[in-house]
């Protein structure tokens, strides 16, 4: 069967659609009073009612509904005939549309919505109801999986309260998909809203009837969920429905501390203790929500990593990998329930009832190769007791990428007080080199938190980043692009300036050095791969004495020694010494050129590096 | 109430909702008072102990019909609301090897009476496999056993029929399945829904059988394919029963708790 979504795109069928049939609602034109509308019971009795017109859902066949004169209840003239798809028909993935009225029908007499129905085999309707009317669909209920079967038999959909219905031109609803994958027919016939008075104890919810209690803050916005009624049909049974919360009125005891709107919507405004409850006319509908507010929130510390160094899990601050979850409601010993919220526009998780909760981001999993720390930002919004402590468990999913293969491997970090305190955000940083547990980090896929006396937290910018320690073997980023103006530039090697023509970046001196020039983040650079020395001829001498720098930006993320020389015929050579590795990505480093004294600076041939490791070398330039 | 039912049944033509029926009020008689249990009372307090006893745990065979309930006499399966009701609830609930309790209470050795009027007024139970009964027994029965003590059902409700009553005599040759039965079908309403009064008026040759007022059944003497043993003094019994061979058993679908609310029972001659 399909899912109970309902598209609510209006498609009129090419055949069928809007018979008016002149208006049954009989109002005195001079009467100012506000109209009444016509309480004409029948919907599709021997065909349609007056004004009734038929519309199918968007992405249903659209031809699946038939006014059939064969096959009719009682031997009636007229039945309504659905023929529900199989799966993969090209015509469309379910039978369904809405039937409604031009004109608005006063169904506030009435407390069912009745009709006879017999299929050709044994089917659950996915939805059957009333009140969607291809607009608002304000006062919508429906019955989501009503059992027929081959003999026809009557049903009833209760009217949660008719008393709201004094405008309707919803009448009736079906939305059915196929029967475990095949299609099949069914009919409805005889249509009609009536007072049965045998339906009773009617009984909405809000939150599943639950009695929810929750922790909030100026801003923060929920919905109230679970929305339900259910109500006892004249054979004893109770029957569920789903119902539009406008049948809903909803009340806030306290709204100074939050507001609850007509949609449903609770906002929090303030400090203190406010329950929401929901009533359907005169009766209270089961469960309710407590918020305590704790007024003004204190978001979490903004995250001031370059998000270049970040692989962020759960932030606002940087974009988040794919996640596969937030909380995998582990079974069958979690108790961690996730009632996150957003406020001031910052995302927030929230675990209640915690012991211990899940996150998974195996899809792809993370190369943490590259990686230095995990951030994690904590609040307990509960006092800390003694014996309290926080893990955090990262794992790392191994080679198959994937949960279990006898190849994952994780580690538990163990936090407690006074790192773990209460009503106060608490930064984690913890280095992955610390983490002896992970065989690897390449295939990073969970993190796991576990507590022990922490019934609640929230948790903020998760993510994973490179304080600089760890140096990429080849650079992620290109080299920073040169400021300086052109014409204060003598360029040797760089794609921001026009370089001296004719230079040979490999001459054979003999060295061992493997060099290539690479493409960095489309970048042209130099590629020194296992250095012992290499040279560097100038396609013509140059006289760089009206320069006072030899610019050069490099990055090296294993050599432990490197020094550049610049050479004049003689030949007479200087070394400088550069700082080595990298620590933090590229280096740009302008070297007085006095340092090289005492090289003839009017006649420079050549250039040199030597030291060990693998270099990437960029903008290689003189300028003033 | 007391013997198997083998299968439904739905005897005599007297039953209700024919409008049209003429005779259905007959003259009000000059009834006087001579028992009654208003049930006013604290919240919480078991019924009056000089007017009620308790039958208690699971019976004979499920107290003759294979119900499933355990009778209990604590205060979660009978009680005094504080409004003026006795409330019987039957919980669904593991009890000493039963998944249902609830509540039976009679006036046996404390009240009976041969003749009068019945009446108890009350919102019954509802859902399938709910037996809510109100109804009277032969108070020589530990003496000649039922059936030929007699037995009067004053009012009995299938809870997956909450519209509809049954009023039923047992007698000997006539119990069980052959008991003379006959039902009275609320239009457009529910016994679950408010209070109705259910009610016999029982003198030598006949019984009446009322609901809220209107005659829907009468038998008389000659009705009865077997003695007529209506001529001796009868007690009183409440009880809510779960599930049993009379009605079937109840199922996932059905509501749990369930309450039979009495706002009184009274007793005229």
């Amino acid at each position: 069967m399909k899912s109970n979504h309902i598209i609510l795109t209006f498609k009129t069928l090419a055949f069928s659609v809007w018979l008016f049939v002149g208006l049954s609602c009989e109002n005195d034109p001079k009467d100012f009073q506000q109209a009444t509308y016509s309480k004409n019971p029948e919907v599709f009795i021997d065909g349609f009612s007056p004004t009734l017109g038929y519309g199918a859902f968007s992405g249903s066949v659209l031809t699946a509904f038939q006014v059939d004169n064969e096959v009719t209840y009682n031997n009636s003239a007229a039945s309504m005939r659905f023929d529900v798809p199989s799966v993969n028909d090209p015509d469309g993935t379910y039978a369904g549309g809405v039937f409604l009225t031009s004109v608005p029908r006063d169904l506030s007499g009435y407390d069912a919505l009745t009709f006879w129905a017999k299929a050709t085999k044994t089917a659950s309707l996915d939805v059957v109801g009333f009140g969607n009317d291809f607009g608002l669909n304000k006062y919508q209920a429906s019955i989501n999986g009503l059992n027929i079967n081959t003999t026809w038999k009557k049903y009833i959909i209760p009217l949660p309260d008719a008393s709201k219905l004094k405008a309707e031109k919803g009448m009736l609803l079906v939305s059915e998909g196929p029967e475990n994958g095949a299609g099949y027919s069914f009919w409805l016939d005889d249509v009609k809203f009536e007072k049965l008075g045998t339906l009773a104890h009617g009984q909405a919810s809000i939150f599943a009837g639950d009695n929810k209690t929750e922790t909030s803050f100026n801003g923060v916005q929920t919905n109230i969920s679970g929305i339900q009624y259910v109500v006892n049909l004249p054979n004893g049974i109770n029957q569920s429905m789903s119902i539009s919360s406008s049948y809903l009125d909803f009340v806030s005891s306290n709204p100074a501390v939050a507001t609850v709107d007509a949609s449903g919507v609770i906002s929090t405004l303030g400090q203190g203790t406010t329950v929401i409850t929901a009533s359907l006319g005169s009766e209270s509908a089961a469960g309710s929500l407590t918020l305590n507010s704790f007024g003004t929130f204190v978001n979490a510390p903004l995250p001031t990593r370059d998000p270049s160094t970040v692989k962020s899990i759960f932030s606002n601050a940087y974009t988040n990998v794919p996640v596969k979850y937030y909380n995998g409601y582990y079974e069958p010993y979690q108790t961690t329930r996730s009632a996150d919220f957003t406020v001031g526009g910052d995302d927030v998780l929230n675990y209640t009832n915690f012991n211990f909760v899940g996150i998974e981001f195996s899809e792809p999993t993370i190369d943490g190769s590259n990686l230095s720390h995990l951030h994690v930002d904590l609040f307990m919004p509960n006092p800390i007791v003694a014996g309290t402590t926080f893990k955090v468990n990262l794992v790392d999913f191994g080679a198959n990428a994937a949960f279990g293969g006898g190849d994952d491997t994780n580690h538990v970090t163990t936090f407690s007080p006074p790192t773990i305190v209460s009503q106060n955000w608490i930064s984690l940083n913890i280095p992955l080199s610390s983490m002896t547990g992970l065989a690897s980090k390449a295939h990073l896929a969970q993190i796991i938190f576990e507590g022990t006396n922490i019934p609640n937290f929230y948790a903020d910018n998760i993510y994973f980043y490179n304080d600089g320690s760890v140096i990429p073997a080849t650079p992620t980023v290109a080299a920073p692009t040169p400021t300086t103006p052109a014409a204060n530039v003598i360029s040797i090697f760089s794609n921001a300036y026009t370089n001296v023509a004719g230079s040979d970046y490999n001459p054979n001196w003999g060295q061992a050095t493997v060099t290539t020039q690479v493409n960095i983040a489309g970048n042209t650079t130099l590629k020194y791969a296992g250095l012992n020395y290499q040279g560097l001829q100038f396609g013509t001498p140059q006289n760089v004495t009206s320069k006072n720098f030899l610019h050069l930006d490099y990055y090296t993320a294993n050599s432990t020694s490197l020094k550049v020389y610049l050479i004049s015929p003689g030949p007479v050579e200087k070394a400088v010494v550069l700082t080595v590795p990298t620590t933090g990505g590229w280096r740009s480093i302008d070297i007085p050129l006095t340092s090289f004294s005492p090289v003839n600076l009017s006649n420079l041939i050549q250039m040199k590096f030597d030291g060990n490791g693998t270099i990437f070398l960029d903008n290689i330039y003189f300028r003033d | 109430m007391k013997k198997i039912f083998l299968f439904s049944i739905v005897a005599l033509s007297m039953t209700g909702c024919n409008s049209d029926d003429k005779g259905q009020q007959i003259d009000s008689r000059n009834w006087q008072l001579v028992w009654s249990d208003e049930f006013d009372g604290a919240s919480g307090d078991l019924p009056d102990a000089s007017k009620w006893g308790f039958d208690l745990g699971t019976g004979a065979n499920g107290w003759g019909n294979q119900e499933l309930q355990h009778y209990t006499n604590r205060p979660q399966n009978i009680a005094l609301d504080g409004a003026g009701n006795l409330v019987i609830t039957a919980l669904k609930e593991n009890y000493q090897s039963s998944q249902y309790t609830s509540a039976r209470i009679k006036t046996q050795n404390l009240f009976s009476q041969a003749y009068g009027r019945f009446e108890a007024r009350l919102i019954s139970p509802y859902g399938q496999g709910i037996w809510p009964a109100f109804w009277l027994l032969g108070a020589n029965i530990d003496t000649v056993s039922w059936p030929a003590c007699g037995e009067i059902d004053v009012m009995e409700i299938k809870g997956q029929q909450p519209s509809i009553v049954n009023g039923t005599i047992h007698g000997p040759g006539y119990s069980g399945a052959n008991a003379i039965s006959g039902r009275y079908a609320l239009q457009y309403d529910r016994f679950d829904k408010g209070y109705h009064l259910f009610a016999i008026e029982w003198d030598a040759d006949k019984i009446d059988f009322f609901v809220d007022g209107y005659l829907y059944q009468r038998i008389e003497k000659s009705d009865v394919p077997g003695e007529w043993v209506y001529d001796h003094p009868f007690f009183m019994i409440l009880n809510v029963a779960v599930g049993g061979n009379y009605l079937g058993n109840p199922t996932n679908d059905t509501p749990f708790p369930q309450k039979m609310t009495i706002d009184y029972v009274r007793v005229y001659r």
